[in-house]
């Protein structure tokens, strides 16, 4: 069984292989990292990704856009930012766009800018009225759960009524002990606001 | 409480069943008569106020945060829980009067100490800076280090066990969580409890909370 269906395999393999290489041989580079495209449209002059690296020496940035795909841009001194003051500060895996002119095979940065804070879409808040109807009913029959993303010890010096304590840096760790186990059940977070 | 925070424990039961109990350190002041006794609270706005009855009381709660009182909680469970859990307690006549001195959070640098540490730097003292590399990407203070509050418990072995660390933030919140942190895992360490703001060219501006 196993042997029979190992030339299969090795076939549909070597297939993978030689679809990857004729892909990007001919067709166009992406320029958008799967997550960017909730929010951007694809453009043609314009890559968005994830900083890798920046050379200084080299005059090149580094951007992840896909799985295997990094684009490397040339920039020089005429190279514009939005959201940070020189191309050396902005950290890695840093969220960044950056326009370029020439062809994907030379790009050259014309504009870079730095992914701002994302701004919560009003659908995922809930509001103060909607809160303090959930607290009165308590978390049984209002059927939620309310999580305090504050430090341990702020929780410990008080907190919303219901509330379990999920200190936001403590968040993987804790995650499958406290979140529900049935995915459908309203989970709601709070924290103390500025950090 | 333990943890010597400077705080105000009102208990609101009558006076009859204060008596007979109450929390250590509290002081009487029956829901009868709460709302009058406004002029009693701390001038301090910031003040941490503590109330507890039997029930979670929520009209004396809301009474008492309708005056300023940002930081007003409600103990939970009320003075069963505190006893069943063997907390302290007293018995007899309780203080009536309010004495709040407002006093330093554990492990807080002082804003004076602080500032001569960032401008001159000190020997066997280093700055660590918890924000995301995000926001610290923006500007830093010279010769501090950035290791995201997130990243500290897996990024230890970057700090120094030799030298005192001082952590700062934006508002002293992420901060005092790292103080936290390091302490427990062995390290001599304080925090800033202050708002900071630092510019790109490492200028800063820090405003007491």
């Amino acid at each position: 069984m196993f042997i029979k269906r190992l030339p299969v395999l090795m076939a549909a393999v070597l297939a993978l292989s030689l679809l990857g290489t004729a892909g990007s041989s001919f067709a166009e580079r992406p320029t958008v990292l799967a997550p960017c495209k909730q929010c951007h449209q694809p453009e043609k002059d314009l890559v968005r990704g994830t900083l890798v690296s920046v050379s200084e020496r080299f005059k090149t940035i580094n951007v992840q856009v896909g799985n295997k795909l990094v684009w490397v841009i040339n920039y020089g001194d005429d190279l514009k930012l939005t959201g940070v003051d020189k191309v050396s500060s902005i950290p890695k895996e840093k969220e960044i766009g950056i326009r370029f002119t020439g062809d994907e095979k030379k790009p050259y940065a014309v504009s870079l800018t730095v992914k701002p804070p994302a701004k919560v879409a009003p659908e995922k808040l809930v509001t103060l009225d909607e809160m303090a109807k959930l607290v009165a009913m308590g978390t049984d029959k209002g059927n939620y759960l309310l999580f305090d993303s504050r430090p341990k010890p702020r929780f410990l010096e008080g907190h919303i009524p219901h509330a379990v304590s999920l200190p936001n840096d403590k968040f993987d760790e804790l995650k499958d002990k406290v979140l529900p186990k049935e995915k459908d059940k309203l989970v709601i977070f709070y924290c103390g606001g500025v950090t | 409480m333990e943890k010597e925070i400077a705080h105000v424990l009102v208990d609101v039961r009558d006076a009859k069943e204060v008596e007979k109990g109450f929390i250590s350190g509290a002081v009487s002041i029956p829901a009868k008569t709460l709302t009058s006794a406004n002029d009693r609270f701390p001038a301090d706005k910031s003040a941490p106020i503590i109330l507890y009855s039997d029930t979670v009381d929520a009209d004396s709660f809301k009474t008492v945060r309708s005056w300023g009182y940002k930081d007003t909680t409600v103990l939970n469970g009320g003075f069963g829980a505190w006893t069943k859990e063997g907390g302290k307690t007293e018995k007899g006549k309780p203080v009536t009067t309010i004495s709040y001195v407002p006093k330093p959070r554990p492990g807080e640098i002082s804003i004076e100490e602080f500032k001569a540490i960032a401008e001159k730097g000190a020997p066997g003292k280093i700055v660590l800076d918890v924000r995301d590399s995000d926001e610290a990407m923006n500007g830093m203070i010279k010769g501090a280090v950035n290791i995201p509050a997130g990243q500290l418990a897996e990024r230890l072995k970057e700090l120094p066990k030799d030298k005192e660390i001082i952590t700062h933030c934006v508002t002293g919140i992420r901060a005092e969580s790292a103080y936290e942190d390091l302490k427990e895992a062995g390290f001599k360490v304080r925090f800033l409890n202050a708002l900071i703001q630092i510019d790109k060219d490492g200028k800063y501006e820090i405003t007491k909370k």
